[in-house]
């Protein structure tokens, strides 16, 4: 019998290697989620490979931060429908939590303790050595501030300080919900930096949700982009580019509302709008001419056409306006 | 034996965070009032007082435990109201329910902590109150106070407050669980106060209303040990109403959606 049992989990662990390659860290499955009402999480299947940097990339409201609270069994999903680490919460929880580590918006301080405080809070609950902290403070460079008074810190500094907390534990996960929300460029910099070290130096997988494009285009090496609590697009961050020689056309006219319900009629979707331009996502040069003929003969006066090639910001609001229409 | 581990390491974090705050000085300076006030009041009218009879050390006591009869919810509510409030306004609610300890951990510890607080405030109201009395036996050895003092009486009626508090500090628990709103819970603790001052003077089941189990459980601090052991069921509803609204705030503890 144990044989039998043995064999069993060889096929399977054979079965799971052919068919995601790299082990999934996080996996939600057809997750739906409500607020009384209404539906929040609606069909959200999300796939977090091992070793990845994964932008969770989403307009506000889009439901990012519920998606995470649910990863936190902060909101409690339903049964079978969150793995982590291959593991429910049902029967887990304790032994997940002790592998992730988490910053959820706002950073969470007791702003009248000191950085190193703060810590040592976490510290008695988690039941970290207490080296632990000198050197999570050394990670997050922390270390000349650790005694002041967190009510003193910088917006940067306090994102940095919670970013310590979660590390305390020496979690393989990371979660980290906007992280650079409200950072001044310098801040962003630095963030941005410390979490490539702590994927390619420390070996952790990053879960990093944002709604600023540039930023994710940056960091991840793998997104999803979810809106109205839909995933619309997940997998490589190459796959999104590489979807078609899609390119961003900018037409500049005498009559953008016109133009636009000529583009509309002909199944263009508009990115961007202005009083004077309009932008609009093509697949290949040849459209070009064809717009320009459908424009010229609705009489509008076209004064430039410029192409070049689309952004990451273009591709999004094509992904997500698509499905507002 | 692994969950009473982890619920002191609960426990260490949740008493660490009140390090100078607010909390930490009120549950220390607050039991000093009373004793501090007597002292003055014994150490410039103590012949006065005891003309009228009594004890020195009984008159000492009751003078201290009217006042405190009165006053002492006050100071629940609003230790209640902190002890959950350091959450609210930290925005760590979040934090700590998201860390690898079992959720009822975290629910207890703070329970827990918020019970001690009130349990070493309460005992340190006694202990000020000797200290009160020591006090104005070294500048007046004739009072009285020279005599030995009936501990048991005095940390026994302590101690009946005590477990005669714990049904209405836990529905302020509960409610400051539940709500950031500060004014609130002391609004449903005064008109909790208030409504009971009100129905005790004529309505048989005033006994069941838990804001007064306290001040019915109070007994006279001369006489004998053995009425520490009467009036027993003020003190049993008060735990039985600590038990139920704890057990449904574990519940919700569970359950609820942390934001």
């Amino acid at each position: 019998m144990p044989y039998v049992t043995l064999r069993l989990n060889h096929l399977v662990n054979r079965v799971n290697h052919f068919t995601f390659m790299e082990p999934l860290i996080i996996e939600t499955h057809n997750l739906d989620f409500y607020f009384k009402d209404f539906k929040a999480l609606s069909q959200v299947n999300l796939k977090v490979p091992e070793g990845s940097i994964f932008g969770f990339l989403g307009p506000n409201g889009a439901g990012k931060t519920t998606t995470i609270r649910i990863l936190l069994d902060l909101f409690h999903g339903k049964s079978g429908q969150i793995r982590l680490f291959g593991k429910e919460y049902g029967t887990h929880r304790e032994e997940i939590l002790q592998r992730v580590g988490a910053l959820i918006e706002n950073p969470s301080i007791y702003k009248h303790l000191t950085g190193r405080q703060n810590l040592e809070i976490i510290r008695r609950m988690v039941n970290a050595p207490k080296t632990r902290i000198e050197e999570v403070l050394k990670i997050v460079r922390l270390v000349d501030n650790a005694d002041k008074k967190a009510k003193n810190y910088s917006l940067g500094m306090c994102q940095r300080l919670g970013l310590a907390a979660a590390l305390l534990t020496d979690p393989d996960l990371l979660i980290l919900d906007e992280p650079t929300n409200g950072l001044d460029p310098s801040g962003i910099i630095e963030m941005r930096e410390l979490i490539i070290r702590l994927n390619k130096e420390h070996g952790k997988t990053i879960f990093l949700s944002s709604h600023i494009l540039s930023e994710i285009e940056k960091l991840a090496t793998d997104v999803a982009i979810i809106d109205q609590g839909q995933i619309l697009y997940q997998g490589k961050l190459e796959g999104l580019h590489s979807d078609g020689d899609l390119m961003e056309l900018k037409i500049e006219l005498n009559q953008v509302d016109k133009a636009a319900d000529v583009l509309k009629g002909l199944s263009y979707t508009i990115s961007e709008q202005n009083g004077r331009s309009l932008s609009l996502p093509i697949e290949a040069k040849t459209e070009v001419a064809k717009i320009n003929k459908a424009l010229v003969d609705a009489d509008i006066e076209v004064y430039g056409l410029q192409t070049s090639a689309e952004t990451l910001e273009s591709i999004f609001l094509n992904i997500t306006k698509k499905l507002d229409q | 034996m692994n969950s009473v581990l982890t619920l002191k390491r609960g426990i260490s974090a949740e008493i660490y965070k009140f390090r100078s705050t607010f909390v930490f000085w009120f549950i220390i300076l607050a039991p000093a009032f009373i004793p501090f006030i007597n002292l003055i009041v014994f150490l410039r009218k103590g012949d006065e007082i005891l003309e009228r009879g009594g004890t020195a050390w009984g008159n000492l006591m009751q003078y201290s435990s009217g006042p405190s009869n009165f006053l002492f919810p006050f100071f629940v509510f609003i230790v209640a109201l902190f002890v959950n409030n350091i959450e609210w306004s930290s925005n760590t609610w979040k934090l700590i329910y998201a860390q690898p300890l079992q959720r009822l951990n975290v629910y207890f510890s703070k329970l827990i902590v918020f019970i001690l607080m009130i349990f070493f405030s309460l005992m340190l109201f006694g202990a000020l109150i000797i200290v009160a009395g020591k006090i104005v036996h070294a500048t007046n050895p004739d009072l009285g106070f020279g005599e030995p003092i009936d501990l048991v009486l005095l940390f026994g009626n302590t101690f009946r407050t005590f477990l005669a508090t714990l049904g209405f500090a836990s529905i302020q628990f509960y409610i400051g669980q539940r709500t950031k709103n500060l004014i609130l819970p002391l609004g449903i603790g005064i008109a909790g106060i208030i409504s009971f001052m009100i129905l005790v003077q004529g309505w048989e089941y005033a006994v069941y209303h838990p804001y007064g189990f306290h001040a019915l459980a109070a007994s006279p601090y001369t006489g004998e040990h053995s009425l520490l052991l009467e009036n027993l069921r003020p003190i049993t509803l008060s735990l039985a109403v600590c038990a139920v609204v704890s057990g449904i705030g574990a519940l919700d503890a569970l359950k609820k959606r942390i934001i």
